[in-house]
Order: C-alpha cells, then sequence, then structure tokens
C-alpha cells in the first residue's frame, strides 16, 4: 500500500499551478510535473487519474478560496456603497496574495474548463453578488445596467490599477505603489459612475 | 500528516490510440477485482491506474500483456 503524504501533495499543487501559468494548459504535462516537484510519476498518479482529473481539482480550489475571500464580512443585504467597498477590499487583498492563483484561474476560466468550474466552486457566489446586484438596483442605490457593465465598471478599474501594483511600474517607467488614496480616488470614481 | 490510500497500481504503457484503448477495455471492466481504472494518453507514459485492493501488479502485467501491449509498473 502506499502512502500519501500531504506536504508532498501540496508542493506538487503549487508547482502545477506555477507550471500552467507559465506553460498554459497544453504545455503542461504530468511527467514534467513529477520531475519539477521531486515525485515519481507513480505518486502523481496516486494523488490524480490524469491530467484532466488534476486540472479541475486544482481550478475547484482555487475557485473556493476565491469564494471563501470575497465572501469575508461581506453580506448581499449590505448598502451598495459599504458592500462595493468590501469587495473592493477583498478582491484586492486575495490578487496581492495569490498572483498566482490569479493568473491560474485567470487562465482556467478562459479555457474549456470554464463551465464546470464556475459549476463546481462558484454558484453560491453567483447567487450571493447577483442577489446583492438586484438588492441594490431595486434599493434605487445602484443604477439599472446590464450585469456586464456593472462587472466592467464596478472592478475593471481595481483590476487596472492591481496590474499597475503587479508589475510596480507607472506609465512613465518610474515606480507605482497602489496607496489608499489612489485606491479611495477610484473607488469614488466608480461609484459616482454606478449611483443615480 | 499522512494517511492510507486505497491500493493503487500505476504502469508506463504503450496503449497510445483510442483504438488501443478499445482492445484492453472488455477485459479491464470485467475484471471482477478492479474497482476502477482509467488511461492517460495524453501523458507521454500513456499512465494506465489500476485501483484495486487484490489485484497485483503481475496479474495485470499478464492482462496487458494478453493484448500485446507493454505494461511496466511506475516506480
Amino acid at each position: 500500500m502506499r502512502i500519501r503524504d500531504t506536504n508532498k501533495e501540496e508542493i506538487v499543487k503549487q508547482k502545477a499551478i506555477e507550471m500552467l501559468v507559465k506553460l498554459g494548459i497544453e504545455g503542461f504535462g504530468m511527467n514534467r510535473l513529477a520531475k519539477e516537484s521531486g515525485v515519481s510519476v507513480a505518486t502523481l498518479y496516486i494523488y490524480y487519474t490524469d491530467k484532466d482529473d488534476l486540472i479541475k481539482k486544482i481550478g475547484i480550489e482555487i475557485g473556493q478560496s476565491f469564494f471563501s475571500e470575497m465572501v469575508k464580512d461581506f453580506s448581499a443585504a449590505m448598502p451598495f456603497k459599504e458592500g462595493l467597498r468590501k469587495q473592493w477590499e477583498n478582491r484586492a487583498r486575495f490578487a496581492l496574495k495569490h498572483p498566482l492563483h490569479v493568473a491560474c484561474w485567470e487562465l482556467l476560466s478562459h479555457s474549456s474548463y470554464r463551465d464546470y468550474l464556475l459549476q463546481e466552486s462558484l454558484t453560491e457566489f453567483k447567487i450571493i453578488m447577483g442577489d446583492f446586484f438586484k438588492n441594490a438596483v431595486s434599493k434605487k442605490e445602484l443604477l439599472p445596467v446590464s450585469v456586464e457593465v456593472f462587472w466592467s465598471v464596478a472592478y475593471g478599474p481595481l483590476y487596472s490599477l492591481l496590474r499597475f501594483e503587479n508589475e510596480g511600474k507607472n506609465f512613465g517607467g518610474g515606480p507605482f505603489k497602489l496607496t489608499q488614496a489612489i485606491t479611495e480616488e477610484t473607488f469614488e470614481l466608480v461609484l459616482k459612475a454606478l449611483t443615480p | 500528516m499522512e494517511n492510507f490510500t486505497e491500493n493503487i497500481l500505476v504502469f508506463a504503457t504503450n496503449i497510445k490510440t483510442e483504438n488501443d484503448k478499445k482492445k484492453i477495455i472488455d477485459a479491464l471492466n470485467g475484471h471482477s477485482e478492479i474497482d476502477d481504472w482509467n488511461i492517460d494518453q495524453e501523458d507521454i507514459d500513456c499512465v494506465l491506474r489500476i485501483v484495486s485492493k487484490t489485484v497485483s501488479e503481475e496479474q495485470i502485467i499478464k492482462l496487458i500483456g494478453r493484448h500485446d501491449f507493454e505494461c511496466i509498473p511506475l516506480e
């Protein structure tokens, strides 16, 4: 009987995320993952039935950790301004803490795994965010725009700022730091755009 | 933290194509001691993974060999 080592499993997961981001789904392979994680191919196949299984399990785990961070101190019944601010805080914290996870999630959620992963890990999150959106519209705290327009205006600016922060550079090539003041300035502009 | 998993046997094979796979499906599906199995044909080793509490590596090698495929236990 083979022994399952949880530490090794964590190393494998971390390596798999790194390799997926670096090589893409097509370029990613179990043999190479085994080599780079310092485990045998056989060990890898004890954890996962195949490459497909591994990608799904890793995707679900990232989705679920994203979900649990997003709903921290958040509820769909919150006043719009307060709730959106909380979403900004939660999203920024997750993106800055787990840049590789975010990159991997981006990759998987634009692949053929998209529907499976959204279904398996974000169904509940989508319901909460949908309720938040509907509540805000019915309380007239949010303009009745489409969900896509809402998402783009509400979070697009934040993700752009986070990209600057990750690169650490402004347009002029000088240093960039995402400060509280910059975040606040942008957040106020977003509110102005979305509220009646 | 460590825990025991069900018994899993892992082999490198040359069962490369869907057609190859068809040749062994019946033998593996019909084996009463095999709980589950799959082949990762995307992998360079076309890894055959067998879940069974009782089957031995030798039995699997013989079974796959009968269909003229290579089957080498992975360590």
